[in-house]
């Protein structure tokens, strides 16, 4: 490397040059604190709110947002998987967990014995739901999860947590493949009770 | 000798061999449903249609018998032929019912697999059909098999299998046209003992296992190729296995053994390992469980004899179930350690029954692996065997006894080789038994090791034939169990203060180099690694460990 020259550097000069610029340094912090002082007022006084007061109050999602998943029902009530494993072949995190069975209802022959879904694992990519032939399993809008143990009561949800929990109609269906046609011959919780859907439960209390 | 080309390589193939056959030795993929190399050709499915020059029309490659200078195209190189496969292709699936999702055979599925094929799969139908001819679903057909009819192609693999193999002609066809359907006579249980083949045979799904059925996705499958443990015929098999659990068995074709099937009870045979009355710690007498550094002194405390005289010398019994590498292991511990000392290996008629048939086809009624192997290895001294040790202990001459006791695979074990062996070591002071399940007439031993069952350790067996086979560990062994050939390594060591190696292949060429029966063998190449499932899979190409590497 090349031995730099020395510079001689004025310093009397450069501090009157600082002092010089110090009116102008002073209005550019003040003018930032208007826009602060604005939104203020904004939000205060005209109402205008930026952010919600989560969890009592929660934004809308779109109705293709991929949260929980929910195993749907035919009209008898009976799980309309047929445990063909291709949602847990597909899947990229492997949070899937099928165990099959013989089923003797007219024209059907196969279902799930154990279905679960790992959802601290799972990556909400929606490759089982694209996967299943039978729309057997969609996705809802629930999107906050909390798990107090990664033992019993952890994230790890079977059948009955995929079918029946409350939360499932509260948050409204979200994601499936073929969202322009509705649901073939479907029962699900989610249309079930609708006067639920208009307000999200506050989840157990999570400032306890 | 004829020399036929097909698409565009050449072969010289024996007289009478059909243009299939030079295709499966050339590699060329011919599709096909009905044929069946181990069953006579029928050519009914119109799937192996070819090409053949000079020739006026399209010809079934299966039935058709090759001569000098044919030139064959198979669909892979002519349009011509592709586009009639492809037509036989639309026929079968005008009226399949396509329920693939709960379908056993899917993911080796050869109407899938063809379907899919880019040369002469992927068409769309021309037929527009309205509603498809319904069949009958579910129909369970004795213990091994579930018919469903609407998937069935007509092959007749089946039918030729029930009546020209198994020789019950169980099963049968009616009606016609697009009404065809398979049945056994008033949907009667087979009584076939070779029924379970029924399901490999199909192509598709219209025959599955009710053992595996809705088990596993086939892709899920991890595969070892192996042999037989059931009887002393030896079958080429594959265990599929998932999860450290074998899930089924299926055969591999090995002409010169088993051609492509096994018999039912060995099918099922898995089940004996899987069981839940696995020995998985080393056991004392009282029922105390101990860890292995304590069980292996425990086991040289009970065999130290004190026998100068050679009076009362150490009774060893190995079962022939035990594999060639154990055997020699076994045949050091008790010839170094013990200079007195009596060895065998039959526990009842073994060495008379080893060829004796059970059946016209596959079993055998010496349910060891390995009675052949044994008795090369020099275990048996006349008089000798389970009734002449009792005879000994009987008159006080048992001070200690080591005893290598796999159960059967296949049945239960006879009735007076159990009380023998129970009697045997009621009367031995001390008795050292290396085996694999808690079985009751075992109880009275002084100490009990746990060993790894077929399928867990990898080793030769030699079948009645006097045929080296390869057996291959497909699972670990249960618990705190190791190979048997690990453990006489620890008690060689033990007792000898030398540690023999416990690698199958060094074990092996140590046999090759003293049995004079398996002189010239090579471990790596018996003629049992060659044996491969037909037909032949991975059209689809998941890989060797299933489709999501589980």
């Amino acid at each position: 490397m090349a031995k730099r020259d020395s510079q001689v550097v004025d310093v009397r000069a450069r501090a009157e040059a600082t002092r010089a610029r110090v009116p102008q340094d002073v209005m550019g912090i003040l003018s930032g604190q208007e826009v602060t002082l604005r939104q203020m007022i904004r939000q205060t006084v005209g109402r205008h709110h930026v952010t919600i007061q989560y969890p009592e109050q929660r934004k809308p999602y779109s109705r293709r947002f991929r949260g929980v998943h929910v195993l749907t029902q035919r009209q008898d009530g009976s799980l309309k998987c047929t445990a063909c494993y291709l949602c847990e072949t597909v899947c990229p995190a492997e949070c899937i967990t099928i165990e099959a069975k013989e089923v003797s209802a007219p024209g059907i022959e196969k279902g799930p014995a154990r279905y679960e879904i790992d959802l601290s694992r799972c990556i909400f990519c929606g490759l089982c739901v694209e996967a299943c032939p039978e729309e057997a399993l969609i996705m809802s809008r629930e999107y906050d999860l909390t798990a107090r143990s990664r033992g019993p009561e952890s994230l790890r949800y079977g059948i009955k947590e995929l079918t029946e929990r409350p939360e499932i109609a509260a948050y409204g269906s979200g994601f499936r493949p073929h969202m322009q046609y509705p649901l073939v011959e479907s029962y699900l919780p989610l249309t079930a009770r609708p006067a639920a859907a208009a307000q999200p439960p506050a989840k157990r209390s999570k400032r306890r | 000798m004829p020399l036929v080309t097909v698409d565009g390589q050449q072969i010289e193939v024996e007289p009478g061999a059909t243009i299939i056959q030079a295709a499966d030795r050339l590699g060329v993929e011919i599709p096909r449903f009905c044929y069946h190399p181990d069953l006579r050709p029928e050519g009914n499915c119109r799937m192996c249609l070819v090409q053949v020059e000079g020739f006026a029309r399209l010809v079934v490659a299966c039935a058709t018998p090759v001569t000098d200078g044919m030139v064959v195209s198979s669909p892979h190189t002519s349009a011509e032929t592709a586009e009639a496969v492809q037509g036989v292709l639309e026929f079968l699936l005008i009226n399949h019912p396509l329920d693939c999702p709960i379908c056993d055979q899917a993911g080796e599925c050869s109407l899938q697999d063809f379907y899919m094929h880019p040369d002469y799969g992927l068409h769309t139908s021309q037929v527009d059909v309205v509603e498809k001819v319904r069949k009958r679903k579910r129909i369970e057909l004795g213990p091994r098999i579930v018919l469903d009819s609407e998937r069935c192609v007509m092959c007749s693999r089946c039918v030729r299998f029930s009546a020209d193999i198994s020789g019950l002609a169980e099963l049968q066809f009616i009606h016609r046209g697009n009404r065809v359907e398979l049945i056994a006579f008033e949907d009667r249980a087979l009584e076939d003992p070779y029924a379970g083949n029924l399901a490999d045979l199909c192509p598709v799904g219209a025959l599955t296992s009710r053992d595996f059925r809705f088990r596993r996705r086939v892709w899920h499958l991890a595969h070892t190729d192996s042999v037989c443990a059931g009887c002393s015929t030896g079958c080429n098999l594959r265990i599929d296995h998932a999860e450290n659990r074998i899930e089924r068995l299926v055969p591999r074709r090995n002409p010169a053994v088993n051609s492509s099937w096994i018999c039912d009870e060995g099918r099922l045979s898995y089940l004996r390992a899987n069981g839940p009355d696995r020995l998985s710690q080393p056991l004392l007498s009282g029922g105390e469980e101990v860890a292995w550094p304590d069980g292996i002194r425990h086991a040289q405390e009970l065999l130290a004899t004190d026998d100068a005289s050679g009076t009362r010398p150490l009774l060893a019994l190995a079962s022939a179930s035990a594999t060639n590498e154990s055997l020699l292991l076994f045949k050091h511990l008790v010839t170094r350690a013990f200079p007195h000392h009596r060895l065998d290996f039959r526990l009842s008629q073994e060495t008379d029954l080893v060829g004796a048939r059970q059946d016209h086809l596959l079993r055998r009624w010496d349910k060891h692996p390995n009675t052949m192997g044994a008795f090369y290895l020099g275990f048996s001294e006349q008089p000798g065997g389970l009734d002449d040790y009792l005879q000994a202990a009987e008159a006080g001459d048992c001070v200690a006894l080591v005893l290598l006791y796999y159960p059967p695979l296949v049945g239960d074990e006879l009735p007076p080789v159990a009380a023998a062996l129970a009697r045997l070591l009621e009367l031995c002071p001390h008795s050292v038994v290396l085996t694999t399940h808690r079985l009751p007439y075992l109880k009275g031993a002084s100490l009990s090791l746990p060993v790894a069952a077929w399928a867990e350790e990898e080793g030769t067996y030699t079948n009645y034939q006097g045929t080296v086979q390869h057996s291959a560990k497909a699972t670990e062994p249960p618990g705190a169990a190791r190979e048997a050939t690990a453990v006489l390594a620890d008690l060689l060591h033990t007792f000898t203060n030398h540690r023999p190696s416990t690698a199958p292949e060094v074990l092996f060429a140590e046999l090759e180099h003293t049995v004079a029966a398996y002189r010239g063998l090579d471990y790596q190449h018996l003629p049992s690694r060659l044996a491969s499932v037909y037909p032949p899979e991975g059209r689809m190409h998941y890989g060797e460990e299933g489709f999501s590497g589980r």
